[in-house]
């Protein structure tokens, strides 16, 4: 009775097994901006613990560097600052292939991140770091272009000091390096970054090349509030 | 006078000894690994890849491993999982690539 019960057990669990392989493979097209799925819904409700979050972004520093400060050439963009909902939703959707970075994929995955505590923690710890006050600036040859730009374009959403909005999921772009807000601005307005947000695809749709540049440096020249910089050359002690 | 020219020798032979290891820390490849975010996929000591299909680089052939470091961020090389790796080659230089190489051939 004992071996039946053991053998009907494994051929449960093989099933099971096979049921979750199935899922996944049959895993419905995600509209481009929508959220990604329950994973991130329960991530955006739970509370992050940031001493927790300390050691699951130390996977996260190799590139972002242990201050969340990414690199000023635009590599990599700074990550200390983003709002809480910003920073999920794109872990969220580099993990769901809903926006196409294939250097940073593996690290979105949960073997190297976690599932949806260990998002909530990794985000909650990033909250703790303060931005760079050196951010990687623009040519500065065409401001007065870029800021009547952002003015007419990029207030609404964004702010009228580059802020964003944590509730509606709009990045705060203000103090990012230019090369990395230039490098996603092109890849919104040419169609390339699937999760843009497409009242954003639209309203960019007819910028230059010029116009692009212009605002983009404009916008990496935006001072964010004093309080949220770290003094220049900060190290975090988090990681010395 | 002897003994000045042999502590002038000393002296030049010294800073000269500086010199050179100033510039092979300078290119150190262990360091330039972990600074240039090798470390990221291929992992610590080259060893152990982000996901299985990276390739481990620990010991791999000096000669073959900058070439493929340098097709890479020519772009001469652009298939398989280049497209994750392509977009940080610019942080090396030519002599960067060369120190890294070299220091991956000597691992076990």
């Amino acid at each position: 009775m004992k071996v039946v019960l053991k053998s009907a057990l494994v051929v449960a669990m093989a099933l099971s097994v096979g049921g979750v392989a199935l899922a996944a493979d049959k895993k419905p097209a995600m509209p481009a901006w929508k959220m990604q799925g329950d994973e991130l819904e329960i991530a955006m409700s739970l509370k992050g613990d940031a001493k927790e979050g300390r050691d699951i972004y130390e996977v996260c520093a190799a590139c972002h560097l242990p201050e969340g400060w990414g690199l000023s050439d635009g590599t990599f963009p700074q990550l200390a600052g983003q709002h809480h909902n910003v920073l999920v939703k794109q872990l969220a959707d580099i993990r769901a292939q809903n926006r196409d970075n294939p250097t940073m994929y593996p690290f979105a995955l949960p073997s190297q991140i976690g599932g949806p505590q260990a998002v909530a923690d990794v985000v909650e710890y990033i909250a703790t770091l303060p931005m760079t006050p050196e951010n990687g600036v623009g040519p500065g040859t065409d401001l007065a272009l870029g800021e009547q730009l952002y003015k007419d374009n990029c207030v609404r959403c964004h702010g009228a000091n580059g802020e964003g909005n944590n509730e509606k999921y709009f990045p705060r772009i203000h103090g990012q390096h230019f090369e990395y807000i230039k490098r996603q601005f092109r890849e919104i307005r040419d169609g390339k970054r699937r999760n843009a947000n497409p009242d954003m695809v639209k309203q960019v749709k007819g910028f230059s090349d010029r116009d692009l540049e212009a605002v983009s440096d404009y916008t990496s020249r935006i001072k964010p509030p004093a309080d949220r910089l770290g003094p220049p050359g900060w190290q975090n002690p988090d990681f010395q | 006078m002897k003994y000045v020219n042999k502590l002038a020798l000393a002296a030049l032979i010294g800073s000269s000894a500086a010199l050179a290891s100033g510039t092979a820390m300078a290119l150190d490849g262990a360091t330039l690994y972990k600074t240039k975010t090798c470390i990221a996929c291929h992992g610590a000591e080259a060893k152990a890849p982000v996901l299985p299909s990276y390739p481990k680089l620990a010991g791999q052939n000096a000669a073959y491993a900058l070439q493929q470091m340098k097709d890479i961020k020519s772009g001469a090389r652009s298939n398989g999982q280049t497209a994750a790796m392509k977009p940080v080659m610019h942080l090396v230089t030519d002599d960067e690539m060369a120190a890294i190489a070299d220091w991956l051939s000597t691992l076990k």
